[in-house]
């Protein structure tokens, strides 16, 4: 079944409230960078950000590093119903994709047909600018990669 | 031990409606003489009220539990809202017991009352999904099972029969129960949940509960206060887990197992069971995938194998292993707090099942799943082992 997915791009997506500790994320998207939180101690990688290292419980333990952004889809679910500023949008589709660095990122997928989107395939960012000069972290088909 | 010593002496339950025409108030009030009228228990007896906080009528409230004791004329020494989500329901039962055992009160009301569809008050979450979820459109429950079903796909393989053959078993069982959603009491077929519309593919309208209004209580005391009271007929809590955020402390979560891997195994240990015991398994169902998942992780079958497990057995009530023998909140509605499995449990070792009743009362087994947390299953897992009295 062919299905022809929306990118939703053209979705208001409205002021997008932060907490404070997860500032450094968004701030890093107005330069179209994409760090996540690391933990020194672990030396591992968390995401989403959080006001503590959830392998130590410890604050002091967290930096925070800009990594590529490179990974693979590890599950996908195509939203045939949207919730409401993305209703008339539908369908489309949205990627938990575990990065080369070992976290799981979920956002929208797009610039992908339906019946190319895969668990495995390869992903890179795509960045969707935000009122606010923030942008939006997507994923899209990395067709560079091996 | 606080679980064996107390007494599930009653339950008491409205019908589930698609949309409540009287007050949540009301329905408490309902289940609150029924609860009195089967018991002889005066409402003055009452000193333990156990709600649950999985409401959209009260749930936003500070003052719930209290509110709920002023309009009910309750004067307690116990007062507990019980926030565990979808794991609420057998979580009350535990802190009941718990309480009793404690001695801060004596008779404790487990209320479970919800008209999130009639009366909805917000939720005011305050957790990961503004930030990291909402601007992407994933839609709740099914968005994150969505992605969860297709996770359990790639890794095992999903069999859409075997998914519609636990819809329709489900349904059938509906049929049976008069307190089902009588708009969900009509007869499925497999072609019908295959057909079905897609709302977060994988996941179909046929895969969802639908949210419903009703309301539901149980009435536990001591097992000493029960025998001077004469309430011979009663049903035993005698193994109790939960697990909230399991693997937590992990970045990377394989996203088919879950915090049942840990609580199962307590509970089951506490009651003194293999899984193999266990006569029938009234597992949370919010989506048809989560009874597979439980499945696995309670042991009835390896992981991987659910899909085969349930195309090898036979789950109707008069089946070898009877699930969800009321119809499940897929097919009687997700009310009362989600506690429909847990009261149907409760009934069906008392012998009150009525049409669909069990043949084998010897043990019952309820789980809880509750919350959604960020690219995992489900932030909480219940396990609750229930024998009757001998």
């Amino acid at each position: 079944m062919a299905v022809t997915l929306n990118d939703t791009l053209g979705v208001k997506r409205g002021d997008i409230k932060h907490y404070d500790f997860g500032m450094p994320f968004w701030e890093a998207t107005r330069q179209k960078k994409l760090v996540i939180q690391y933990c020194k101690t672990a030396k591992k990688y968390q995401h989403f950000p959080r006001p503590v290292s959830i392998f130590t419980g410890r604050r002091r333990d967290i930096e925070w590093r800009e990594v590529s952004g490179k990974g693979k889809v590890y599950s996908y679910t195509i939203a045939h119903r949207g919730t409401p500023p993305f209703q008339g949008s539908e369908p489309y589709a949205i990627a938990s994709v575990t990065l080369d660095e070992g976290v799981n990122v979920i956002a929208d997928m797009i610039h992908c047909k339906a019946e190319d989107l895969k668990v495995g395939m390869r992903v890179k960012p795509y960045w969707h600018p935000l009122d606010n000069g923030e942008h939006l972290l997507m994923w899209q088909p990395d067709k560079d990669a091996k | 031990m606080s679980l064996r010593d107390t007494a599930i002496v009653a339950y008491a339950e409205t019908k589930v409606m698609k949309k409540s025409d009287r007050d949540v108030w009301v329905l408490m009030g309902e289940i609150l003489e029924a609860l009195l009228d089967k018991t002889g228990f005066e409402s003055k007896e009452i000193d333990g009220l156990v709600m649950s906080g999985l409401t959209g009528t009260g749930g936003a409230s500070m003052f719930w539990a209290q509110s709920t004791c002023d309009m009910l004329g309750l004067e307690v020494g116990f007062c507990e809202q019980v926030h565990t989500g979808g794991c609420s329901a057998a979580g009350a039962v535990a802190r009941a017991a718990a309480a009793i055992d404690a001695g801060m009160c004596e008779v404790a009301v487990c209320m479970f009352a919800d008209t999130h569809v009639r009366e909805h008050n917000g939720r005011n979450d305050r957790n990961y999904r503004r930030d990291w979820t909402d601007p992407y459109g994933l839609l709740g429950p099914p968005g994150a099972f969505g992605l969860l079903q297709r996770a359990y796909d790639a890794k095992y393989g999903v069999d859409l029969q075997a998914l519609g053959k636990l819809a329709v078993t489900q349904r059938n069982h509906a049929i049976m129960n008069e307190n089902a959603c009588e708009e969900l009491r009509v007869p499925i077929t497999v072609e019908d949940y295959l057909n079905s519309r897609m709302i977060a593919d994988p996941i179909r309208l046929l895969d969802c509960v639908m949210l419903a209004d009703g309301a539901a209580g149980l009435i536990l005391t001591s097992k000493k206060r029960a025998k001077e009271k004469g309430l011979h007929k009663s049903v035993i809590p005698i193994g109790y887990a939960e697990r909230t955020n399991f693997l937590g402390g992990e970045g990377l979560v394989d996203v088919t197992r879950s915090g049942h891997e840990i609580a199962a195994k307590k509970a089951l240990a506490a009651a003194g069971w293999n899984i193999k015991d266990v006569r029938s398994f009234h597992p949370y169902d919010d989506f048809l995938i989560a009874l597979v998942i439980q499945f696995e992780a309670f042991g009835f079958c390896k992981p991987g194998e659910g899909m085969a497990f349930v195309r090898d057995t036979d789950l109707s009530y008069d089946g070898t292993l009877p699930m969800n023998t009321g119809g499940g909140q897929i097919s009687a509605g997700q009310a009362a707090c989600s506690s429909h499995n847990l009261i149907e449990a409760v009934r069906q070792l008392m012998g009150e099942g009525g049409k669909r009743q069990v043949k084998d009362t010897t043990n019952a087994l309820v789980t809880g799943i509750g919350w959604i947390n960020y690219g995992r299953n489900w932030g909480s897992s219940a396990a609750l082992a229930l024998v009757p009295n001998q």
